[in-house]
């Protein structure tokens, strides 16, 4: 993060959040702020709370406790207005399957209140820019999972928000889909427009985030650059070596992080640990990755019930 | 149009919602006009060789006069009631359109005024198919009533869309709605004066008809059309207690929506 965007005006501040759904404790006091003009991922394995967090900055939930502020503002006071400068892409799809696509738009532009002139001018420039022209016309059931996507995220930004909040863009989606997605969020991004993501791929959030935060079980584990959470968490190099491990192998010594079917071993120098194996071992040699991060701080096993 | 602008509370939020349901309605024009057309023309036709040969006049007036009336009010009120149930309740649910709505500037209340201003026109359109073949089939003595009794429809359409969300309000599965239907809409069918006197039933059952809607409505609404003699005082107690009814009932849905949604 550069010096001008951290000086930036916060776009959304959140301090000590917390949610409770009777029994399950879903977020436990989590404090962030997200400057204007970044991306930022939010990043946690399933049940962590992202879904969670990001409903209740739109106040389409009700925190148990903590305090919110959207451009410097507690939500109660912009009331309308806040829902005007913010965009939201569910992480469930929830287009209206009566309409068409372009319909979609248009429905979707009145609930903002958009002139009729409005809304004509942008519908086929959104459907333009997330490469749906041709099939304005279609029903929203024939479209195929990567299409709905991306009339999901033009519907968001039918109002030109300031902010936009996308839970999970890309999940199921082929490659090309994906690329297609993200070339189009830095585009967003390019404008000046403040992001905020949630995804399953490491890959992704390393490419679109300039700001990461991880968390799990409802807390944050921790935030910052991408690069400096590598350089935080996981030395510059993986070395995975299969189980079992080779006998006479010594770990002494050696950072791990027991995967399940596989060990990984983080060095500066891969050859700390490559040197140990027997010549015969098989094992993996690469660079170290925000994946390896993740794996690190939020363990490897499934948690209960997911 | 005229009548919702003139409403303030439904503004060009709930508009939205309203438009956003009637052009998904606009493709089923055809077939919708069709139903809502040909119901009331069996109804008229099976009547009319049945019980009209055998009850000659009822409350002082032909029994065409006195059925076509409730006619009127039962098409208001079934119409109203399916589409602020069963449609409302597949996209609250099912749909999750009211989940795409509430995270655009409409606000929880705008998207209900939008929902109940939408099952009340249906309700109102269902009604004047009614009022069309009723009169083309000279149930209707009084024009100058009938139109009178429009606006009496539209606020009966208006409280049957309210007690539905209501209903929907505390919908967690489409259980519910066979319930609504066994002990609501049924006996505004049967007990509310669409078809016989209300005075004809023990007391019990008519102190029951005089909690439901449907009887205020048809007390107003049939002499209107029969062109006989209204007591303006009893009209408008009958309107209060629909108004009333409606009221209570929007609120006890935008309580519990409320609830449900943000809790
Ligand atoms: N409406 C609800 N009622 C009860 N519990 C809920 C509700 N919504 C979420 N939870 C619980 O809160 C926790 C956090 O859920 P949330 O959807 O925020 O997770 P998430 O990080 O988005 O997960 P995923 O990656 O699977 O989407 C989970 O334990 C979930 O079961
Ligand atoms: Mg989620």
């Amino acid at each position: 993060m550069d010096g001008t965007v951290a000086a930036a005006m916060p776009v959304i501040e959140v301090e000590a959040l917390e949610k409770r759904y009777g029994e399950v404790h879903a977020v436990r006091g989590v404090s962030f702020s997200i400057p204007a003009g970044s991306c930022t991922g939010l990043l946690g394995p399933n049940g962590a709370g992202k879904t969670t967090i990001m409903r209740m900055i739109m106040a389409l939930v009700q925190p148990t406790a903590g305090a919110l502020r959207l451009f410097g503002k507690p939500p109660s006071a912009l009331g309308r207005s806040m829902r005007e400068r913010v965009g939201l892409v569910p992480q469930e799809d929830n287009l209206d399957p009566d309409l068409s696509v372009r319909q979609n738009l248009e429905v979707y532009g009145r609930y903002f209140g958009l002139p009729a002139r409005t809304i004509a001018e942008r519908v086929p420039r959104l459907l333009a820019f997330m490469q749906l022209a041709e099939r304005g016309g279609a029903k929203v059931m024939q479209l195929s999972g990567g299409m709905k996507r991306r009339l999901t995220i033009a519907r968001a930004l039918i109002a030109d928000p300031e902010l936009i909040i996308l839970d999970e863009p890309t999940t199921g989606l082929d490659p090309q889909a994906r690329v297609l997605i993200w070339r189009r969020l830095l585009d967003l991004k390019r404008e000046g427009k403040t992001l905020l993501l949630t995804t399953h791929y490491m890959d992704e959030a390393q490419r679109l985030s300039d700001r990461i935060i991880i968390i799990d079980g409802g807390r944050i584990l921790d935030e910052g650059a991408p690069k400096d959470l590598i350089a935080r968490h996981v030395r510059g190099h993986v070395v995975e070596v299969a189980k079992p491990l080779p006998r006479g192998f010594s770990e002494d010594g050696l950072e791990r992080n027991d995967i399940g079917d596989a060990v990984l071993y983080y060095a500066n120098d891969p050859a700390e640990v490559t040197r140990r194996l027997p010549a015969d071992a098989a094992y993996l040699r690469r660079e170290a990755n925000l994946e390896d991060v993740f794996l690190r701080l939020t363990g490897h096993s499934l948690r209960q019930g997911e | 149009m005229s009548a919702r602008a003139s409403l303030p509370a439904v503004n060009r939020y709930s508009q939205a919602v309203w438009r956003r349901n009637a052009l998904v309605w606009r493709r089923l024009i055809g077939p919708s006009l069709t139903t809502n057309v040909l119901d009331p023309l069996i109804f008229l036709f099976a009547f009319g060789y049945g019980l009209g040969a055998v009850i000659d006049r009822v409350g002082g007036m032909s029994y065409l006069a006195f059925v076509v009336p409730g006619m009127m009010c039962y098409a208001a009120m079934f119409a109203a009631s399916f589409e602020s149930t069963i449609s409302t309740y597949a996209r609250f649910s099912l749909q999750r359109t009211w989940d795409a709505i509430l995270a655009t500037p409409v606000s929880l209340t705008e998207l209900m005024l939008g929902e109940m201003s939408w099952a009340a026109t249906k309700g109102v359109f269902s009604a004047s198919c009614v009022i069309v073949v009723g009169s083309l089939w000279g149930g209707v003595a009084s024009p100058v009533g009938v139109l009178l009794a429009l606006p009496a429809l539209a606020l009966g359409a208006i409280c049957f869309a309210c007690c539905g969300l209501a209903v929907t309000a505390q919908a967690k599965s489409w259980d519910i709605f066979a319930y609504f239907f066994t002990f609501w809409v049924t006996p505004m069918f049967m007990f509310s004066g669409t078809f016989f006197e209300v005075g004809r039933f023990p007391w019990f059952v008519q102190a029951i008809a005089w909690v439901l809607p449907m009887t205020h409505l048809i007390a107003v609404v049939r002499p209107l059309t029969a062109g006989v003699a209204v007591d303006p005082l009893a009209a408008a107690g009958h309107l209060l207690y629909v108004a009333a009814l409606a009221a209570a009932a929007f609120s006890l849905a935008r309580w519990r929506f409320g609830a449900r949604l943000f809790g």
